[in-house]
């Protein structure tokens, strides 16, 4: 296994990162197992639950990592899109007054000439589908990201008995359905009442 | 030295006054934290969870029967429509004689991340109606809808034509498959189940990213240098303020609601093809039988005209007139060119007709 992975580990990022995910794993495990006994006799309450808790926080970590990887392809693409835009553009505002204004007027006129062209060329990018794609693509990530914060932060209330996201929006979508029944109900018996 | 360029005097002179005015500018206007943006007197008549109805002072004696309730899109708030006592829609239509109600929708929490098109067009909007049906002892009212508002208040009309006299709607977000602006190329490739599902409610800071990317160095560079060099302009920099902290100001949009909004009507544009449902009914345009009035901004560049037009189109009223407008979003509404020509042709069409 060892060999293994450190031949795929040097083939390419991905089977890099397996291989560490699989080595954190495999340490988080045995040493979990190891060590429930004991800290089973030496702990109480929260810490336990913590301590049982951390591998998942290591999942989180190690697709954390993963998931930057594909932030960032995004994040490049996007600041990539707009500095190509921006290049394409100035070369227009070049063209268009190639001297250096000297005075008021001109300035205003290049001034112009230069937010029309941007304005133009940028709203172009925004409406394009390569930028859609991206955009969406990279928010898609940075909400990942956000998830597995909200994974992290969930076992960390859980650990201290405390309700997480999941319970609490739960809660929410009861409250939501109970107003719902009960403005109905009340509807009912206006009728009812309009009725008599 | 024959060739060394002569910087023009004024060049200097025109920084100077601009770096002046940077420092004058505290002493000059106000921080948009203190201007109150609620100009035309008002009375909270209704609250329901985070919405509150309004209902506007009379500035004359009431002359037309029916009132005219607002509903409001659902970015940014009311104030909008009541931005400046000389820019005032709802201060335009109390001196036409209209009895006003606007509908707030609050600041949805966490706790509200459930809400839907359901609770929005069923429940506070049915609810405003309701009141203001009783308060008036109408059997039906006049309603407008703004921006998304109108998407919510269109819905409504389709689902409850009986409640509504006479329609009005302004830049309504109703064909997301025609819409040409940059919002829609965005909202088309969102995933937004994961949004909602990680974020709950839609959070402000994506719908200021979306404001930003709408003409960036116009609205993001110009716009303020303009500010500066017109500090000494009273008029113009109450008006830059009020609209800027209006601007600045975006409430969330509740998860279930955002997500419907942006499936049905942007992705998969159920609204226009008679697909949609609320509330576990079909929404049928065709049932919008009453006299209808639409307005849409020929530059607007959050709402396209392509997007708003085909309600025009689609609805069954007989009694139907479309405005097309040379001005944008927010100009439509307020605006010297709104209080001139946009308010006056709505209201004597409204007029005729309450």
């Amino acid at each position: 296994m060892q060999s293994k992975s450190s031949k795929n580990s040097a083939e390419s990022p991905k089977d890099m990162t397996e291989y560490y995910k699989h080595l954190s794993l495999f340490w988080t495990d045995i040493i979990h197992l190891m060590s429930s006994k004991p800290q089973a006799l030496t702990s109480i309450g929260p810490m336990r639950s913590f301590a049982a808790n951390s591998k998942k926080i290591s999942v989180e970590l190690i697709e954390i990592n993963e998931g930057l990887l594909g932030f960032n392809q995004y994040l490049t693409e996007y600041y990539k899109q707009l500095a190509d835009v921006w290049g394409i553009a100035q070369k227009k505002v070049n063209l268009k007054s190639p001297k250096i204004p000297q005075d008021v007027e001109h300035i205003e006129a290049v001034k112009r000439i230069w937010i029309d062209i941007f304005d133009n060329d940028f709203t172009e990018l925004f409406d394009s589908k390569k930028f859609g794609e991206n955009y969406g693509n990279l928010v898609s990530k940075e909400l990942e990201l956000t998830k597995h914060w909200n994974n992290i932060t969930n076992v960390i209330l859980q650990s201290v008995n405390l309700p997480n996201k999941e319970e609490i929006d739960e809660v929410y979508k009861e409250i939501h359905s109970l107003k719902k029944r009960v403005s109905k109900l009340e509807l009912e018996k206006e009728k009812r009442k309009n009725a008599k | 030295m024959q060739n060394e360029s002569i910087i023009d005097p004024k060049i200097i002179e025109e920084i100077l006054k601009f770096s002046k005015n940077i420092i004058e500018a505290p002493k000059l206007a106000s921080a948009p934290d203190e201007i109150n943006l609620e100009v035309t007197p008002h009375k909270v008549v209704q609250q329901i969870d985070k919405t509150r109805l309004l209902h506007y002072k009379p500035i004359i004696e009431t002359k037309h029967k029916t009132p005219l309730l607002i509903s409001y899109a659902l970015i940014n708030r009311y104030h909008i429509l009541d931005i400046h006592p000389e820019k005032s829609w709802v201060r335009n239509l109390l001196e036409q004689g209209f009895e006003v109600y606007m509908l707030d929708w609050g600041t949805p929490t966490s706790m509200d991340k459930y809400l839907d098109f359901d609770d929005y067009v069923n429940g506070y909007l049915d609810s405003s109606v309701e009141y203001i049906k009783n308060q008036s002892s109408v059997e039906k009212i006049s309603l407008q809808g703004y921006c998304t508002g109108a998407t919510i208040a269109t819905v409504y009309t389709a689902l409850h034509s009986e409640n509504v006299k006479n329609y009005i709607a302004t830049a309504p977000v109703i064909d997301g498959w025609k819409d040409t602006t940059v919002i829609s190329n965005l909202a088309k490739h969102m995933d937004v189940d994961k949004m909602v599902d990680t974020i709950g409610n839609m959070p402000p800071e994506f719908m200021y990213y979306c404001f930003s990317v709408l003409k960036p160095f116009e609205q993001g560079i110009e716009k303020y240098v303009k500010f500066f060099k017109n500090i000494d302009d009273k008029k113009y920099v109450d008006n830059f303020l009020r609209v800027e902290k209006w601007l600045g100001d975006t409430p969330p949009i509740p998860g279930e609601l955002f997500k419907q909004w942006i499936k049905d009507i942007y992705q998969e544009n159920l609204l226009i093809q008679n697909k949609m449902h609320v509330g576990g009914e079909l929404i049928d345009l065709k049932k919008i039988d009453m006299p209808m009035f639409t307005q849409v901004a020929v530059g607007d560049h959050l709402v396209s005209p392509e997007c708003s037009m085909p309600l025009h189109y689609a609805i069954g009223s007989n009694d139907k007139t479309l405005k097309i407008y040379p001005t944008g979003h927010v100009g439509m509404i307020a605006s010297s060119f709104s209080q001139k020509k946009v308010l006056p042709e709505m209201g004597k069409w409204l007029a005729e007709r309450s």
